[in-house]
C-alpha cells in the first residue's frame, strides 16, 4: 500500500509545476509612477502634505487660540436640535399667546380719548 | 523662485557666522556649505547607516550625521545586539546550571562573574561598531559626530559633539533619527531602579526581584536574562496575550507555559494604575484590565516595556513645516518622500514596524529610489523574531489575523519532539506552525516556536516571498537530520500528512 502510494505520489511530482517560478533577471519597469501614493504601512493612508483623511483629525490638530475643544459640552445651547425640543403646537386647551385665546380673554382694545387722557394727565376730559 | 533667492542668503549668513568661530582647522572642513552632498543622512542606526553605506557604493556623495558618537544606533548600541550577547550568555548559564546531569556533564562550583559577561556584550558592540566605521571609509561615507537639526529645506546646521558649529547642504536628505522608550506615566525613569531596555542591558548586580511593565518582546526577552541570573520576574500585561499582537494565539500561550516553567511570573489583562519608587522597594498598584482586583506589587528594579515612539525632538521639523501624525511619526508616501521631496524618512520614525531589519531594507529602497527611481520593500512580508529560549519567531499572518478577515485557509503543524536533531539536542520542546491558502496551497503565514526558531524563519520568509506553496517546501530536499526538517514536514502537514507524526 505504501509503495502504491509513493509509486503515485513520484507519478503526480513528475507532473507538478511548482508555484514559484524563475522569472529572470530584475528590471526596472521603463514607466513608474511617481505620483505621491500613501504608504503601505500608513494606518490612515494619509499623504504628507495632506495628512489629513478626515475632518475630525484636521480638527484635533487645529489650533486657533490654542488646540480647539475635543467635546461640545452637553446641556448647553446648540448641543441639542430644535426638533428635540417637542413639538409647535401648543397641547389642548393651552395656548402660547394671549391673541390666540377667545374673545373675551383679549385685552380691550384703547380708545384715542382714553390715550389722551392718560398723556395730559386727566386734563384732556375737562377741555 | 523665492526659495531659489532665499537659499545662497542663508548659505552666505551661516558662513559668516562661521568665520568668527574659533574652531580647529580639521573640523573647518567639515563645513561644506560650498559643497553639496547628494546626500545628507540624519541618524547612523540601521537605517542611517545603511543607506550611507549604499549610498557610498552608488557612487553619491554622502554625509551622515550622528550624535551618541557611535554608529549602529539603538540596535547596535542598546538593543538587538547587547541584548543577545546577554541573552546567549545567561542562556548558556542557566543550561550549566539545570540542565548538564542528563548530558552526562558534571560541573562542580557554578558562579555567575556579571562584570565579564557585560564586558563579554561590550566586546561584541565595540567590535561591530567600529565595523561600521570602517565600512563607512571604505565607501567614502563622511561622517559628523553631532546633531542635526534643519536649517531650511536643504540645509542642515550641526551642532558638533566636540563643541562648534557647521552645516551640510544636501541634494536629498533622509530622516533616519528612530525611536525611544515610551516613559510610563507617573514613573520616572532613572536607570538604575525604574529602568528602559537600556538600564536592563547595564544592571551592576543582580536584582532580587523585578516587574517588567509590558509582555511584549522586549520586555519578555530583558525577563528572561534576568531571571536566569537569579531574579524573581513578573511580568505586567495589559492584553491577555504576551508577545504583543503579532504573535499568533497559540504560539503565545504555549511560549507563556515554557516561560514560566523557567520560572517568570506572568500577570496577563492587568493594568499598572501608579508606581511608587520613594521607598526601599518600588511598589506598584495593579488592577485587572476591567478593574476590581486591586493589588501592589513590590519589586527592587521595575523594567518599563509598553513600547517605542518615534524620536524627532530637536530636529527642527517645525522649521521646515513636515508634519508628524498623532503618534509622532513623520507622515510620508510610498517612496518615502515626505511632504518636500528631496526629503526622505525611514526607520523607526516612521509607518510601519519598529524593527531593525525593516529599517535596514528601507533604507537601501529609499537610496534606490533617489538614484534609480525604483526601490522594493514588501511590508506583508517582514519576519519578527523573539531571542527566549526556546526562541519565537513568526512571519505573515496569524491565525487570528485570517479569521478576523474571513480568509480561508488550512493548518498544519509539527512538534519538534518529533525531529530527530531536537530529541538528539534533548531541546524538543515547540512546533512549527504553517497556515496556507486552502485551495492553492499558497502559504500564508508561517509561525515557530522550538530552538532555533529565528534563524529558520528566513526559510519560511523566502517561501513568502517568492509565493511558493506548502507543497513547493515539501517538496523541496531538506538535510537530515537538522531542525529545519521540522518546517518541511510541517509543510507536508499542511498540504498532506508528515511522515514522522
Amino acid at each position: 500500500m505504501f509503495a502504491t502510494r509513493a509509486l503515485r505520489q513520484a507519478a503526480q511530482a513528475a507532473e507538478r509545476t511548482p508555484l514559484i517560478r524563475f522569472i529572470g533577471k530584475h528590471q526596472i519597469p521603463s514607466k513608474v509612477d511617481h505620483t505621491p501614493q500613501p504608504h503601505p504601512a500608513s494606518p490612515t493612508g494619509a499623504l504628507p502634505g495632506n495628512s489629513h483623511s478626515t475632518f475630525s483629525s484636521y480638527r484635533d490638530h487645529a489650533q486657533q487660540h490654542g488646540p480647539l475643544r475635543k467635546t461640545i459640552d452637553t446641556g448647553r445651547i446648540g448641543s441639542q436640535p430644535g426638533a428635540k425640543l417637542g413639538p409647535v403646537a401648543a397641547p389642548k386647551g393651552m395656548y402660547f399667546d394671549r391673541s390666540e385665546l377667545p374673545v373675551r380673554f383679549r385685552r380691550a382694545p384703547i380708545e384715542m380719548s382714553e390715550i389722551e387722557a392718560v398723556e395730559s394727565g386727566g386734563a384732556a376730559l375737562f377741555g | 523662485m523665492l526659495s531659489s533667492r532665499l537659499l545662497p542668503r542663508s548659505a552666505v549668513r551661516a558662513r559668516s557666522a562661521f568665520r568668527p568661530s574659533t574652531l580647529p582647522a580639521i573640523v573647518r572642513t567639515y563645513a561644506s556649505s560650498s559643497e553639496e552632498k547628494d546626500l545628507v543622512i540624519i541618524g547612523g542606526g540601521v537605517a542611517g547607516y545603511v543607506a550611507a553605506i549604499k549610498a557610498g557604493q552608488e557612487g553619491m556623495k554622502v554625509t551622515c550625521i550622528e550624535k551618541r558618537g557611535m554608529l549602529g544606533g539603538t540596535c547596535l548600541n542598546v538593543g538587538c545586539i547587547p541584548s543577545k550577547s546577554l541573552l546567549n550568555n545567561s542562556h548558556l548559564y542557566h543550561q550549566i546550571l539545570h540542565d548538564t546531569k542528563n548530558r552526562g556533564i558534571e560541573v562542580g562550583d557554578v558562579k555567575l562573574n556579571l562584570k565579564e559577561m557585560m564586558k563579554a556584550k561590550d566586546t561584541s558592540v565595540t567590535g561591530l561598531t567600529k565595523g561600521i566605521e570602517f565600512l563607512f571609509k571604505k565607501n567614502g561615507v563622511e561622517y559628523i559626530k553631532g546633531t542635526g537639526t534643519f536649517a531650511s529645506e536643504n540645509e542642515i546646521k550641526v551642532a558638533l559633539n566636540e563643541g562648534g558649529e557647521t552645516s551640510v547642504k544636501g541634494k536629498n536628505i533622509l530622516i533616519a533619527t528612530g525611536s525611544e522608550a515610551t516613559p510610563f506615566p507617573g514613573l520616572e525613569i532613572d536607570e538604575k531602579r525604574v529602568i528602559t531596555s537600556t538600564g536592563a542591558l547595564a544592571l551592576e548586580k543582580v536584582p532580587e526581584s523585578m516587574v517588567v511593565i509590558g509582555g511584549g518582546i522586549i520586555g519578555l526577552e530583558m525577563g528572561s536574562v534576568w531571571s536566569r541570573l537569579g531574579a524573581k520576574v513578573t511580568v505586567v500585561e495589559f492584553l491577555n496575550q504576551i508577545g504583543g499582537p503579532g504573535m499568533d494565539a497559540e504560539i503565545a500561550k504555549s511560549a507563556q507555559k515554557l516561560l514560566k516553567k523557567q520560572g517568570m511570573e506572568f500577570k496577563l489583562g492587568t493594568k499598572v494604575n501608579s508606581g511608587d519608587n520613594s521607598g526601599d522597594k518600588i511598589k506598584l498598584e495593579v488592577d485587572s484590565s476591567k478593574g476590581g482586583k486591586p493589588e501592589t506589587l513590590e519589586a527592587d528594579v521595575v523594567l518599563v516595556a509598553i513600547g517605542r515612539r518615534p524620536y524627532t525632538a530637536g530636529l527642527g521639523l517645525e522649521n521646515i513645516g513636515l508634519e508628524v501624525d498623532d503618534r509622532g511619526r513623520v507622515v510620508i508616501d510610498s517612496e518615502y518622500r515626505t511632504k518636500a521631496a528631496h526629503i526622505r524618512c525611514i526607520g523607526d520614525c516612521t509607518f510601519g514596524p519598529m524593527l531593525a531589519h525593516k529599517a535596514e531594507e528601507e533604507a537601501v529602497a529609499a537610496v534606490e529610489y533617489i538614484k534609480k527611481g525604483y526601490g522594493h520593500v514588501n511590508y506583508g512580508v517582514i519576519p519578527s523574531v523573539m531571542y527566549t529560549h526556546p526562541e519565537v519567531a513568526w512571519v505573515g499572518q496569524n491565525e487570528q489575523e485570517l479569521k478576523s478577515q474571513n480568509i480561508p485557509y488550512k493548518v498544519g503543524t509539527f512538534p519538534f519532539s518529533a525531529n530527530s536533531r531536537a530529541k538528539t539536542n534533548l531541546d524538543t520542546e515547540g512546533m512549527v506552525k504553517m497556515l496556507a491558502d486552502p485551495e492553492t496551497d499558497r502559504l500564508l503565514g508561517c509561525h515557530i516556536i522550538g530552538p532555533n526558531a529565528g534563524e529558520m524563519i528566513a526559510e519560511a520568509t523566502l517561501a513568502l516571498e517568492y509565493g511558493a506553496s506548502t507543497e513547493d517546501i515539501a517538496r523541496t530536499c531538506h538535510a537530515h537530520p537538522t531542525l529545519a526538517e521540522a518546517f518541511k514536514e510541517a509543510a507536508m502537514a499542511t498540504y498532506s500528512k508528515a511522515i514522522h507524526f
